[in-house]
């Protein structure tokens, strides 16, 4: 933008037409008060002029000696008296001659005379005498013009000065607008050109230009954000993808190098399509994330028991972790008050994920405890397990597609399984928090609970301790469970607590 | 012969498609468009259709089954479609689809599901007692016999075996059994099921029997008496 954009900006404009609103307002202000203050002292002097013309008119046998007088008294003339004939022949006075001006008897005019060389304003009035004479009564008023004129002197110096500084003022905030909406094109013109962490300028101010601003940069940096994201996807696919893709082709010429038998064609044939399904089975998984991120999943709900599902999750992973030497446990304080809306395959397959990591990642002999709850108006379930955790610095990026901790690296899986469960999680409302310290860690998932949130507490607790006693199976479960809470407490702190 | 009809408009799919059904022992013809589908169904009876849910030409796939269903042609149906999402499996299972498969998937996988649809029409449902050689289920009891050995199983073995007993002799994969016994719908790659079926079969197999649960190369159980 060039300075001669200066007259396209809005706040030159308003400035402008600020300044022609009032420059408006004054004028009429100062007519107003010319009018007031001139239209006073004409009045002052009509009076003076009037008392003389009951004076004179009252006894018009002693004009001519009184104008003699008059005449005597005032010889610079500031107030200029005259009798003349109905001819205009003068007859005395100190006026020696008619005004040029017609004389309207009974109104009052103003004429000039000359004084000194000057122009010199006089007002006053004319009167026919009984027998046709004229007399002239007037007054010097140079005070007033001179008065009138500093008056519009004065307006005219102030109208001037009001729009010079308006002038200034607007092309100053012009100047302003103009220099921010530069700084703000040639950011974006950097942003455009591939800088995606340049931010536009902002003046910290509450403007409206400002709040603008600000909300752009905000737009920025979601977008960079997710150009982040997308780029480390991208790398990461790149990654995952290409080594199976690599291994498969190296398989593949090998074959056809120098297979030999039947048996090695068979054996390679075999290996290209466990590579490929391996790949196959990545890009669904992405493209599974993606549909269940995207909210399409949403039309599939149905009322679920979200401990039930756990139960189901536990009781399918059971075998693997008796196969494995670690011990698998579901409890629960709260059977059947865990329902909610959701996508019953999707949040198995969350779970399934959670737990399948967890006995993954447990030593033998570890263990794994899955609970369900209901507390404060909030369900979830808790996936415990006592393997190597998840280090503080990592727990947002476990939740990235395609990241493996370093050291899980050797086990088989995609990395994509926490990502699904974040992305299951956030389709039904649900938070997902991880809580880990070595060893073990925490996952949560879990969301207010909202037809039961009201008085939940209160409703719950006859119906837990009627669950109790009704069921000895659950009644141990639930002992079971406070004493695994009361050693998870001590391991992992509050966050436990809040769970339990 | 069992004659199957695939409708799919990919000529390259399609002869896949085929070239697997053929080698599975089944009669294969192809239509490429829901027309050419449609009039191929209705002048003709086959045993099943494998239909593309997609299809050029103005009738799409669930077009093609809603109208051959209004024909009161009632082949079963499997849906081919590169839509998983659920409310699609729904749409189709909804306008008289049998089953639905998401591409892409193993050959295994549409000939084991085909021949189960083919063999749900012929075996009726209302048997109380399952047996395969030695092995009997009585499915009022809940008993499971082999020879004169009673066999505990939990809830759960107990569910697999009975669907695999509904379908001795025939190919059943990972995915029917989590889709038939866990009722949950999704793509499981983790071996858990391959654990389930070998502590079932380790207790099928008890005291040295032979074993009647095979694994099929690929993904996949079939029951058969020993020989």
């Amino acid at each position: 933008m060039r300075l001669t954009d200066l007259p396209r900006t809005t706040s030159f404009r308003l400035s402008l037409l600020f300044l022609a609103l009032f420059g408006v307002a004054s004028t009429v202000f100062f007519a107003f008060l010319y009018w007031q203050a001139t239209s006073y002292l004409n009045s002052s002097v009509e009076h003076w002029i009037q008392r003389d013309s009951v004076v004179y008119l009252g006894s018009p046998g002693e004009i001519v000696q009184r104008l003699l007088t008059h005449d005597e008294r005032d010889p610079d003339s500031w107030r200029p008296f005259g009798l003349f004939d109905a001819s205009g022949r003068f007859i005395a006075g100190n006026l020696r001659a008619l005004p040029e001006r017609p004389v309207r008897f009974g109104r009052y005019f103003e004429y000039t005379l000359q004084r000194n060389g000057r122009e010199v304003p006089f007002r006053g009035a004319g009167y026919r005498l009984a027998n046709d004479d004229i007399l002239i009564l007037s007054y010097n008023v140079n005070e007033i013009s001179g008065f009138k004129r500093l008056l519009v002197d004065a307006m005219a110096w102030g109208g001037i000065m009001v729009f010079a500084v308006g002038i200034a003022g607007a092309i100053i905030t012009g100047l302003g607008a103009v220099r921010q909406i530069n700084g703000i094109t040639s950011a974006v013109e950097r942003i455009v050109t591939g800088n995606l962490s340049e931010r536009l300028p902002t003046r910290r101010g509450a403007g409206d230009l400002d709040r603008l601003v600000s909300l752009v940069n905000g737009m920025l940096d979601d977008i960079e954000r997710l150009m982040c994201e997308v780029k480390g996807v991208t790398d990461d696919i790149a990654h995952d993808l290409r080594t199976p893709l690599t291994r498969l082709l190296g398989g593949l010429e090998r074959a056809r190098r120098r297979g030999a038998s039947r048996e090695e064609y068979a054996k390679a044939v075999d290996a290209a399509i466990a590579e490929t399904k391996a790949v196959l089975g990545t890009f669904s998984a992405l493209l599974r994330i993606a549909e269940v991120e995207d909210g399409a999943r949403r039309a599939g709900f149905t009322r679920v028991d979200l401990g039930q599902i756990a139960a189901d999750v536990v009781e399918f992973h059971a075998p693997v972790a008796e196969e494995r030497g670690v011990s698998l446990s579901f409890d629960t304080d709260s059977p059947s008050l865990t329902q909610m809306s959701g996508d019953p395959s999707l949040l198995f397959e969350a779970i399934s994920n959670l737990v399948d990591n967890a006995i993954k990642f447990s030593p033998a002999g570890g263990c794994v405890a899955v609970r369900s709850f209901y507390h404060q108006g909030r369900i979830g379930v808790a996936v415990t397990d006592n393997g190597p955790g998840i280090p503080a610095s990592e727990r947002d990026a476990v939740l990235r597609r395609f990241h493996r901790l370093e050291k899980s690296r050797h086990t088989p899986g995609s990395g994509l399984g926490l990502s699904l469960v974040a992305a299951v999680a956030k389709l039904h409302g649900l938070t997902l928090t991880i809580d880990s310290s070595y060893p073990g860690s925490c996952v949560t998932l879990e969301r207010d609970q909202p037809q039961l949130g009201i008085g939940g507490p209160a409703v719950l607790a006859p119906a837990a301790a009627s669950a109790v006693t009704a069921s000895p199976a659950i009644a141990t479960a639930a002992s079971a469970s406070a004493t695994a809470a009361s050693a998870t407490a001590s391991r992992v702190g509050p966050e436990a607590h809040r769970v339990a | 012969m069992t004659r199957v009809l695939v409708v799919e408009d990919d000529a390259q799919t399609a002869a896949e498609i085929a070239a697997a059904l053929g080698d599975h022992g089944f009669e294969v013809e192809c239509a490429h468009t829901g027309q050419d589908a449609l009039d191929r169904a209705v002048a003709d009876r086959y045993s099943a259709i494998v239909l593309d849910r997609m299809l050029p030409g103005g009738i799409d796939g669930l077009t093609v089954l809603s109208t051959l269903r209004g024909m009161q042609v009632d082949a079963p149906v499997l849906i081919l479609s590169a839509l998983s999402a659920v409310d699609e499996r729904v749409r189709g299972l909804r306008a008289g689809g049998d089953d639905y498969l998401t591409k892409p998937f193993e050959s295994l996988e549409l000939t084991a599901r085909i021949e189960v649809l083919l063999r749900r029409r012929s075996v009726p449902d209302r048997e109380t007692m399952l047996r395969v050689g030695d092995l009997e289920v009585d499915l009022l009891k809940r008993e499971v016999r082999r020879g004169d050995h009673t066999i505990d199983l939990l809830p759960r073995e107990y569910k697999l075996l009975e669907y695999l007993m509904r379908h001795p002799g025939q190919v059943i994969t990972r995915t029917m059994l989590f889709e038939e016994v866990w009722s949950y719908r999704y793509d499981q790659r983790t071996n858990v099921i391959d654990v389930h079926m070998g502590k079932l079969r380790r207790k099928l197999d008890e005291g040295g029997l032979p074993s009647m649960i095979h694994t099929v190369r690929g993904s996949g159980y079939i029951l058969r008496a020993p020989d």
